[in-house]
């Protein structure tokens, strides 16, 4: 189990790396500035570009949210027409899901998972690079169609047959189904390469019970992705065929049956949310002890129960179906399943408060934020338990309660967990602190937002409020929480604001200044033994690992009477970063050229089928070349290539 | 645990009044608050939910309360001290496996026992009078979604010979009425829900939950009003457009109120008298005869509506009910009189006032009328069925 295998290895071709079949597949020499990024097979700067993507997409998300806000904040609101507004909250959801919180946990799984199992890169650094790639076309060709004739209209769950050509004419749902797709192969490709790594690259003596906590819970979401993403392209490929090629699986008179999409896409649907959750599970396990000065609470219980979360989130689907005729027997049977989901969840809760029982807790930033992940995920866990109960669900169901469960689950649990990793990364990704002042500030102002922005969403769905609504009339009761809940979505825009400002202030404050010292924050695990930021090669000699919290235990060691003593300086145990000789991947051009073929294909199935010839040549040439280019270019100068990796 | 000191205290009171406020807040002027049930299924669900959100919310404040205890534990790390170094605690993890189980095995009891309630059905069976033969009927109502209104079929001889697989060409009802669904107090209406198009969602959520209507299949799913009054709906599974504008009611009548309506509807309609109305009548059945029928005008559609869902409101007993337009205009007055403007804009251009995709042959288009042919409709449509109670009026008015 603890074997290990250098990426360096996969990639060296014993001394034959001089051969080129065609004298145009050079690898590239990188030359600095922007080549540098778009060649990149770095997983720390392919970690960094999914985080900026994603926030820009967050940003984009959040403006439709305050849109959707602004047209509900009062009665009979004219802002948005119905139409528009069924774009916007459609892509709202798609955008925040699916371009935003996936891939910003992306981007710490990309960034972290080598460094805290003590590897040089992942398993495939090459497939990592395109996972972004086409990750980042996918997302740009959904939000094409605000550009080619309207967004997708049919909402993120695209309920069949509300979907169909009839009652979509539009081609927004097309950029949905093949934008869907395109992403989809960035996730599912992500996640094989990512288990890879997690289970062949580990340092020696990590055992996998010696993994922190948070590349535990990646390798469940990585291994979620794997099984639920290509059931979400099934579906999306039944829904293109429907809308293209004149396919009936949801017509009813002609043999299809609507209920098909709704259990597809939610046996993708559910595990979806977890593979959300854990990563943000993830960072604050990681987060808390380390401001608490105490280890984890519970560690093999915290990862058992993300292993049991994993697989018990397949056998709930159907509680998002309770009220669509699924029967009684089925009805009972997923509520009971989704009761007991919430078992596994609370063990995790209450060992994160069991973490910071009786420690010494610094309430810095990042833990503030760790802190209200475990206590409003905790809302969004009960009032999932309120749901869960599916007699009260066929009341609850598609009222705004339920925007506010998942919204206290998603930004409660998922965005606050992000902000957590946020700041107590960004030292080790950047080489300075973020303001924690103004960091202590972000989270003040958002907790207040999001409490006041989804807090009355529970009172106006049990007031009757239904979900995706572009309207309501007077006299329902639902002007005064409306008005609220839009203020408190500006309030929240506030805080992201306050976190953009402290992200350039901060790295204004830090220029022309050297970067922050090793271990910032007394930390525990492996990734801050290497300097910060990360140097290219992450490691100058790969740990050997002998525990759980290997980094804190090379510094803290206990003396006779058990008192916890300093046994080395962090300097001392962090590497300086000097190796010399290590070998890295080289660069590639072609998963770049592979990811832009892939949205011509989408818009060739749409317009022309041309444009398809076009895109597929595209991606068939990244492909061709990427096989073919040589394994390394000999030219190029990666510490010194001549000698063997130091790590050997 | 130490006792709570004062300021403590006033925050554990603070927060446990914020809850109160929280639950009890809900209880306003709502009309489609689920915490007021007003019928049997609707108080078996609220009967099961409170004590549920009453457990969630005492987890809640011990796990918020817990989080902003951690504030004793403060320190701000500029010593080396550590607390003891505690790795976890196999009879802690036991126990807080083990008793949320538990808590959630007795929720799970109390949750079959509610869901085989509402799943059930009772044999009852009112007498009526229908076309002078006095008939047993179990109360039954076909329930058919489509874009943006909702349809009610009444079979006074009962759904056995009925055949509801096709929803967009069902076999002629006895009482066609559309998003006022008239029902019998103390009776369990047994509903069939049918769609034409895409998926919605039916829900009264004072008489009970809601059901999908899912096109290709029916749904059972049973409502109970125990008083007469109006019980406001709202359509609640995303249907496209004008999914907010796509709203329903029903009125719940004393047996001898509803034995009446049962008489009222069952009427075609008469000829009318006056010379305006004669005109609309002549307007109506070259153009409106298309998609709209009045039984006794038109007993048929001229072309088969010719919409996507292939149905429009039967406007027979227009004037019997109070909302239409997908039951978002009201047609009375709080006094009873007729709110003409607003039936005046509907008829000049409909898609002005509800958004609908009338191109794609879903809504209702703008007919181009003149304002004398609007005229004569709005007298046409006024000789259409009675003006029902005051009562109803009123209950109808929102505010």
């Amino acid at each position: 189990m603890t074997q290990t295998m250098e990426p360096s290895s996969l990639e060296t071709s014993n001394g034959e790396n001089s051969h080129r079949p065609l004298g145009v597949y050079t690898r590239p020499k990188g030359g600095g500035g922007w080549r540098d990024w778009v060649t990149t097979v770095d997983h720390k700067k392919i970690g960094i570009l999914y985080g900026a993507a994603a926030l820009l997409f967050f940003v984009i998300g959040g403006i439709e949210a305050l849109l959707i806000r602004l047209q509900l904040a009062t009665p009979d609101g004219t802002v948005l027409g119905a139409d528009t507004y069924n774009q916007v909250y459609t892509m709202h959801g798609v955008t925040m899901i699916f371009l935003a919180a996936m891939p910003l946990a992306a981007a710490f799984a990309n960034y972290l998972i080598p460094l805290q199992i003590g590897a040089r890169d992942v398993a495939f650094p090459r497939l990592n690079a395109m996972s972004f790639w086409v990750f980042l076309a996918g997302g740009i060709f959904i939000n094409l169609s605000w550009l080619l004739g309207g967004a997708p209209d049919g909402g993120w769950f695209a309920y069949a047959p509300n979907t169909g050509i009839v009652f979509s004419p539009s081609h927004g749902m097309d950029f949905y189904a093949l934008g869907l797709q395109i992403t989809g192969i960035a996730s599912l490709v992500s996640g094989i390469n990512l288990t890879v790594t997690i289970f062949n690259m580990r340092a020696p003596g990590m055992t996998l019970f010696k993994m922190p906590v948070f590349t535990w819970m990646m390798l469940v979401v990585q291994l979620l992705l794997v099984f639920a993403m290509p059931v979400i392209a099934v579906a999306l490929f039944l829904l293109t065929f429907s809308r293209l090629f004149g396919a009936t699986f949801f017509t009813p008179e002609l043999g299809g049956d609507p209920l098909l999409w709704q259990h597809l896409f939610w046996i993708f649907g559910h595990p979806e949310v977890y593979i959300l959750v854990l990563p943000a599970f993830g960072i604050i396990s990681e987060v808390i002890p380390t401001f608490s000065r105490k280890p984890i609470f519970g560690y093999p219980f915290m990862v058992f129960s993300g292993i049991a979360i994993g697989f018990m989130g397949w056998g709930v689907w159907a509680h998002h179906m309770f009220v669509s005729g699924i029967g009684p027997v089925s009805v009972a049977a997923f509520s009971l399943s989704t009761m007991f989901i919430a078992v596994p969840t609370g063990v995790k809760i209450l060992n994160w408060m069991a973490t910071m029982w009786g420690g010494r807790i610094k309430f810095s930033a990042a833990m503030l934020f760790a802190i209200g992940v475990v206590s409003m995920f905790t809302i969004g866990g009960l009032s999932g338990v309120t749901h869960s109960v599916a007699p009260a669900d066929t009341q609850q169901t598609d009222t705004y309660y339920i925007v506010a469960h998942f919204h206290y689950v998603i930004f409660g649990g998922i965005i606050f967990g992000l902000f957590s990793g946020f700041y107590f990364w960004w030292p080790k990704i950047f080489g300075h602190k973020l303001s924690e002042k103004m960091g202590i500030l972000n989270f003040w102002v958002m907790l207040v937002g999001f409490n006041l922005t989804f807090g009355p969403m529970h009172i106006l769905g049990l007031q009757g409020m239904s979900r995706r609504i572009d309207t309501y009339s007077p006299g329902f009761g639902f002007e005064a929480w409306n008005l609220v809940v839009t203020i408190g979505s500006f309030i929240i825009a506030l805080s992201v604001l306050i976190f953009l400002i402290n992200v350039i202030t901060s790295a204004r404050n830090a220029r022309g200044r050297p970067p922050i010292g090793p271990d910032p924050w007394d930390a525990r695990s492996l990734e801050w033994m290497t300097p910060n930021p990360t140097p290219v090669h992450n490691f100058d000699e790969i740990p050997i690992v002998e525990s759980l919290d290997e980094f804190w235990h090379r510094k803290y060691g206990s003396d006779e009477d058990g008192k916890i003593v300093r046994v080395a300086s962090a300097e001392e145990v962090c590497q300086d970063g000097s190796a010399e000789g290590v070998h890295l991947p080289s660069p590639s051009y072609w998963p770049l050229v592979f990811a832009i073929g892939l949205p011509f294909i989408g818009l060739g199935l749409i317009y022309s089928l041309w444009l398809c010839v076009f895109g597929g040549a595209l991606a068939l040439m990244g492909l061709y070349a990427w096989v073919f280019e040589p394994v390394d270019d000999p030219d190029v100068d990666h510490h010194e290539p001549q000698k063997e990796d130091v790590s050997d | 645990m130490k006792p709570f000191s004062s300021f403590r205290a006033s925050w554990f009171y603070v927060s446990f009044l914020a809850f109160f406020l929280f639950f009890t807040g809900c209880s306003s002027d709502a009309e489609l608050d689920t915490l007021e049930p007003q019928g049997p299924s609707a108080q078996a669900i609220d009967s099961l939910s409170n004590p549920i959100f009453i457990i969630a919310g005492i987890v809640l404040l011990l796990v918020v309360g817990g989080t902003i205890y951690m504030w004793r534990f403060r320190s701000d790390h500029s010593d080396e001290e550590f607390p003891t170094q505690i790795h976890g605690n196999l009879k802690l993890e036991i126990l807080w496996t083990i008793i949320p189980g538990l808590i959630l095995a007795g929720v799970a009891v109390f949750t079959l026992i509610t869901l085989a309630e509402i799943n059930s059905t009772e044999d009852n069976a009112m007498a009526l009078s229908v076309k002078g033969e006095t008939v047993s009927w179990e109360p039954e109502v076909v329930v058919v979604g489509q874009q943006w209104w909702w349809e009610y079929r009444y079979y006074m001889n009962g759904l056995e010979d009925v055949d509801l697989s096709d929803a967009r060409n069902l076999p002629p009802a006895d009482i066609v009425t559309s998003t006022q669904m008239v029902i019998p107090t103390g009776e369990e209406i047994e509903l069939k829900i049918l769609s034409r198009d895409v998926i919605h969602s039916h829900w009264i959520p004072a008489l009970n939950g809601k059901k999908d209507a899912v096109p290709g299949r029916v749904h059972p799913w049973k409502i109970e009003a125990d008083e007469p009054g109006v019980y406001f709906g709202q359509c609640t599974e995303f249907c496209g457009l004008s999914h907010s504008r796509m709203r329903m009611q029903a009125v719940a009548m004393e047996p001898i109120d509803f034995q009446n309506w049962i008489n009222q509807q069952m009427q075609p309609a008469s000829n009318p008298v006056s010379e305006t109305a004669k005109q609309g009548q002549e307007t109506f059945t070259s153009l409106c005869t298309r998609c709209h029928v009045v039984n006794g005008l038109n007993d048929e559609t001229s072309i088969g509506a010719d919409l996507v869902s292939n149905a429009a409101p039967n406007l027979t007993h227009f004037m019997s009910r109070t909302t239409y337009a997908g039951g978002i205009f009201n047609l009375y007055e709080p006094d009873g009189s007729i709110d003409r403007s607003q039936l005046e804009a509907w008829l000049r251009n409909s898609p002005d006032e509800k958004p609908a995709y009338a191109q794609g042959r879903r809504g209702m288009p703008n007919m181009g009328l003149d304002e004398k042919q609007i005229d004569d409709i709005v007298a046409y449509l006024q000789t259409l069925g009675t003006r029902p109670s005051s009562e109803i009026i009123l209950a109808t008015e929102v505010e």
